[in-house]
């Protein structure tokens, strides 16, 4: 049962990870929080439910192709939303900026409501992934593992996009210096774009990978985002290997606090974020704070 | 306004900043009407109304924070809820007279906010956003799965009787006097020596612990402050309806006080109050119209970011309704 609820911990740190990533990327850029991004993961879900059936139903492949087509489709609405809205007040106020992604949050919650109703629904596992690995006495669950085991891959390959791609450069020279990156001749738009569908992108993912494995409603946009913004205020904004942690970390945390303490696995959680916090602060003035 | 008795230097200049003067021209006969609606339109319309005063006073109590001290709190609902739970938890479980237990509800929220604003005021901007959404989060989560203790998802509901046993008409000119006391007293501490920290601090935080202020401080005097007003709110909302439900601390209703002072407008005292008007009169008629109302809701939201970020006051600011409000 400890192992039991310990992967399924790391798969929900996993998840967790790849929006708390999203998320921080956004921020790096852009400065932007997009409080929408729990509904990028909610309507990955949701697409992965469209796509299962019709693409090679039951099989390993079938599903991970609905994954990806899923959150490609997501990213695609979150460049339509940073194009049509979000460009145009990135020199507004800050509060401006989270209200227009609130605004979205509203409107595909209200969207997914109308498509596919208040119910919860389910979407089918595949076959491949059903059963368990038997290690001496412990179970192991397949699917939470293989879903772990896509994260790390993409964790891997964000690495390399990051830190070995003209992309990944130009991504860090507008996360350090957004000015100097412009002056420098670098397409500052183009970068926010990319970015934005990148952040959106993995919520999609996430939302894909974890779909099969517990409930899929309306309501899941905002559970997941403070969730990550959890996440990301242990991790650190703008902290890639901190997004990490604090996601493997909250994700392990709540799994298994729901054994030991099913109701205040939620408190657990925030008491560790702030001895985090307070550490922090004790540590450096003013701590993350700037 | 016109100049009060003896008015010092400083308030004089505080008084000619924007968004801060009473109208009183529009003040009094707002009043005079809200009390003549209460008694002469039906039960529904009277309800309507105090559903209006009571966010009227929440979102003020955000605007406060918002607007002055330029802290953007994700969890400002935490405060309505803990007002709501103190006055319902200080009837069922400690026993104590309903007229007693309402003075505990807005303590406990100002509890509340101590503890909470003690941890969130060491962050800015971002940070402190997430974790004011983060304490809300917790504060609901214990209301809704604390089943011994808070009634969890059900709530508490039938200890008392809804509106002290007063008529809907009695409660709302009750909760007018009490909204209009309360959003006076923030008034009056906006434009007070601490509410002129407040704003220096939101300003411009370094220049202002340059100037010896100890910023912490202020902000978190500011966040208790906007925690109790909040659960003068969320107590008033427990005896309308004599019942507490977990959802008084969540996020949906976070998230209507956000709306509501942008709707209402930023940077304006009054804001808040547009804000609840606007948005509790939406709301009660667009979804006889439309069903998707968070659809609607969310356009509106885009439309008025994108179009007039100043909101509603600043609108009728422009029309000159809202005398020095604009320039």
């Amino acid at each position: 049962m400890v192992m039991i609820q310990f992967v399924n911990g790391l798969m929900e740190g996993m998840t967790l990870f790849l929006i708390a990533s999203g998320l921080t990327l956004i921020f790096g850029v852009s400065r932007i929080i997009n409080f929408a991004h729990g509904s990028l993961y909610m309507l990955g879900a949701f697409l992965t439910y469209e796509l299962v059936p019709l693409i090679a139903p039951g099989t390993l492949l079938g599903f991970f192709a609905s994954v990806i087509i899923g959150a490609a489709v997501v990213s695609l609405i979150g460049v339509v939303f940073e194009v049509t809205a979000l460009r145009r007040i990135y020199h507004a106020d800050g509060l401006m900026q989270l209200i227009v992604t609130i605004a979205l949050v509203l409107i595909i919650r209200d969207v997914v409501r109308m498509v596919w109703g208040p119910n919860s629904i389910t979407v089918p596992m595949p076959d491949a992934l059903m059963g368990a690995i038997v290690v001496g006495e412990n179970y192991f669950p397949m699917f939470p593992i293989v879903v772990f085991a896509a994260g790390l891959v993409i964790v891997l390959a964000m690495i390399w996009v990051i830190y070995f791609t003209r992309a990944g450069i130009l991504l860090r020279a507008g996360t350090d210096d957004r000015g100097m990156a412009a002056l420098l001749g670098i397409n500052e738009r183009l970068i926010f774009t990319s970015v934005f569908a990148a952040g959106a992108f993995l919520a999609g993912l996430a939302g894909g990978l974890s779909a099969p494995y517990g409930e899929v409603n309306h309501l899941l946009d905002t559970t997941v985002i403070v969730s990550a913004f959890i996440v990301c205020v242990i991790g650190g904004l703008g902290n890639l290997y901190g997004a990490l942690a604090g996601a493997l970390v909250v994700g392990v945390t709540k799994a298994m606090g729901v054994m030991y303490f099913p109701r205040l696995s939620m408190v657990l959680i925030f008491l560790i974020m702030a001895a985090v916090l307070i550490g922090r602060s004790l540590g450096r003035q003013g701590g993350s704070a700037r | 306004m016109t100049e009060t008795a003896h008015p010092t230097r400083l308030s004089r200049r505080w008084s000619s900043l924007p968004g801060i003067d009473i109208n009183w021209k529009l003040v009094i006969p707002a009043l005079v009407l809200a009390e003549i609606i209460n008694r002469s339109m039906g039960t529904s319309t009277t309800t309507l109304l105090t559903e209006i005063l009571i966010f009227a006073l929440f979102a003020t109590s955000l605007n406060l924070l918002m607007s002055f001290g330029h802290m953007v709190s994700f969890g400002h609902s935490a405060y309505f809820g803990l007002g709501a739970y103190g006055f319902t938890l200080g009837v069922v479980k400690a026993g104590l007279p309903v007229e007693a237990a309402v003075f505990l509800g807005p303590l406990v929220a100002a509890l509340g906010g101590l503890v909470f604003g003690a941890l969130c005021v060491r962050l800015t901007e971002i940070y402190f956003a997430m974790l004011t959404l983060a304490c809300a989060q917790i504060t609901y989560t214990v209301l809704f799965q604390w089943y011994d203790f808070t009634g969890g998802d059900t709530g508490i509901t039938g200890f008392m009787a809804p509106r002290f046993g007063l008529s809907e008409q009695g409660f709302a000119s009750l909760t007018l006097v009490v909204v209009t006391l309360s959003i006076f007293a923030l008034w009056w501490i906006v434009r007070s020596p601490l509410g002129l920290s407040i704003r220096a601090a939101g300003q411009d935080r370094f220049r202002a612990e340059a100037l010896g202020l100890t910023v912490r401080r202020v902000q978190l005097s500011a966040f208790v402050i906007a925690a109790f007003f909040a659960g003068i709110a969320g107590t008033l909302h427990a005896v309308l309806n004599g019942a507490a439900f977990p959802d008084y601390a969540g996020l949906s209703l976070t998230l209507d006080s956000l709306i509501m002072v942008v709707l209402g407008g930023l940077n304006s005292f009054s804001g808040g109050i547009w804000g609840a008007i606007v948005y509790k009169l939406l709301g009660a008629f667009v979804p006889s119209f439309i069903h998707e109302w968070e659809l609607v809701l969310g356009i509106i939201l885009l439309a008025i970011v994108l179009t007039m970020p100043k909101g509603f006051a600043g609108l009728i600011a422009r029309l000159g309704l809202d005398r020095k409000g604009a320039k």
